[in-house]
């Protein structure tokens, strides 16, 4: 048997190895729990402050998701991951109910990405997560997808009208791929916006810009 | 793209205009250009038009559908239809704010035909938003839609085209046997 398994190109929604957003998720970690002990790993995994200790077997961690793919493998039990809080049936019935009222930055600023990367581990809730995370169709079994499509009427309508406004309210309880299609909306609002005004086609300073003249004032006023 | 470069597509529309000036035909790559006579109307691309206005060389006509009468109807088909109705110009927006900026004092009413137009844009906007919203929701795969502008397609893609790709890795996650995801040596 190989030492090493190979993992896959990337971990996350942009699979991307680079991707900033990617590497972010997959820094958020699991419940889990050591299958067999883990010598002098201790300290790594913060589970104890020498550095010769050993991890005892059974003893429950919090592992990042790329530690918990890359030692995942049903032939040694290395770790097994259990499902986060948020994926749970539990859960499930609330976003069944009503996906908006969920504040998903709370929850884990990753919910979508990281809950589609939680499918990788063998979990015979697996498809009822993958259905949670897309859409609620109108079916008995708990959670489809319904989440993101339920939400995406709100992010569309919010994102599209608040024109010059503060948004901190209305993106604190966004995920973060809901803050990034945001953005979008808002982009395409204040692109138009700014063309009907007939701001478009005035040269404007950019804002990166202003703030050296800022700095160099205050150095000379000592 | 950004709403100047659809702009830009939309200064090519032909508007009338009536110099004061005398020039014989022009000849330019994309076509011919007049003769100008002063005191008889001449077709003209809108980026000309404008031009000329702004050096105060012509007097502008504004297109028969930039009428109040006119517009009302418009507004009023577009608040009853669920559909988009055709609109008189594929570039009504654009050529509503250029020609009520530069030549509002040749265009009888123009305060009343911008009010009318900005509410013809929002119901269509909200029509657009609606169809998106019923699109995602019932996560169809391909929808079709007749009668939309440019511009107001330039508002929403790269929103909406985000959105479906997100939705669409989502639903691949729905397919049994993820072989996409994980690698097995």
């Amino acid at each position: 048997a190989e030492a090493y398994f190979p993992v896959g190109p990337g971990l996350g929604m942009e699979e991307n190895f680079l991707s900033l957003d990617d590497i972010l998720m997959s820094q958020e970690k699991l419940p889990g729990r050591a299958e067999s002990s883990l010598p002098r790993l201790a300290l790594l995994l913060g589970q104890g402050a020498g550095s010769g200790e050993s991890v005892p077997e059974g003893s429950k961690l919090e592992i990042p998701l790329w530690l918990a793919k890359g030692l995942h493998d049903s032939k040694r039990r290395i770790i097994s991951v259990e499902l986060p809080k948020i994926y749970k049936e539990a859960w499930r019935t609330v976003f069944s109910a009503d996906a908006n009222v969920v504040d998903l930055h709370k929850m884990g600023p990753y919910y979508y990405g990281f809950g589609s990367q939680l499918l990788n581990f063998e979990n015979p809730e697996n498809p009822e997560i993958a259905q949670t995370i897309l859409q609620a169709t109108v079916s008995d079994s708990v959670c489809s997808p319904q989440t993101f499509v339920a939400r995406f009427r709100r992010i569309m309508d919010s994102s599209q009208n608040a024109y010059n406004e503060d948004t901190s309210a209305l993106v604190a309880r966004l995920d973060e791929l809901e803050r990034a299609l945001f953005q979008v909306g808002q982009k395409g609002l204040n692109d138009f916006q700014c063309w009907e005004k007939g701001q478009a086609s005035q040269i404007t300073a950019s804002s990166l810009v202003q703030n050296y003249g800022k700095r160099k004032l205050a150095e000379v006023d000592g | 793209m950004e709403p100047a470069e659809v702009e830009f597509l939309a200064e090519k529309e032909l508007v009338t205009i009536v110099p004061n000036f005398s020039l014989d035909r022009i000849h330019l790559i994309g076509g011919d250009l007049g003769p100008f006579n002063p005191g008889l109307p001449v077709e003209v691309p809108v980026w000309l038009a404008i031009n000329l206005k702004q050096r105060q060389k012509c007097r502008l006509i504004p297109p028969e559908w930039m009428d109040v009468g006119k517009l009302e109807e418009i507004r009023d088909q577009e608040r009853k239809e669920d559909t988009f109705t055709p609109m008189p110009s594929p570039y009504y927006m654009e050529l509503t704010k250029l020609l009520l900026n530069y030549a509002s004092d040749n265009i009888p009413r123009a305060d009343e035909i911008r009010t009318l137009v900005k509410d013809t844009w929002d119901t269509r906007m909200a029509k657009l938003r609606l169809s998106a919203d019923s699109f995602v929701g019932q996560q169809e795969v391909h929808a079709k839609l007749d009668n939309l502008t440019l511009m107001e397609i330039n508002t929403t893609r790269t929103f909406l085209t985000q959105a479906l790709d997100h939705m669409y890795k989502l639903r691949t996650n729905l397919q049994p046997g993820e072989s996409s995801h994980s690698q097995d040596f």
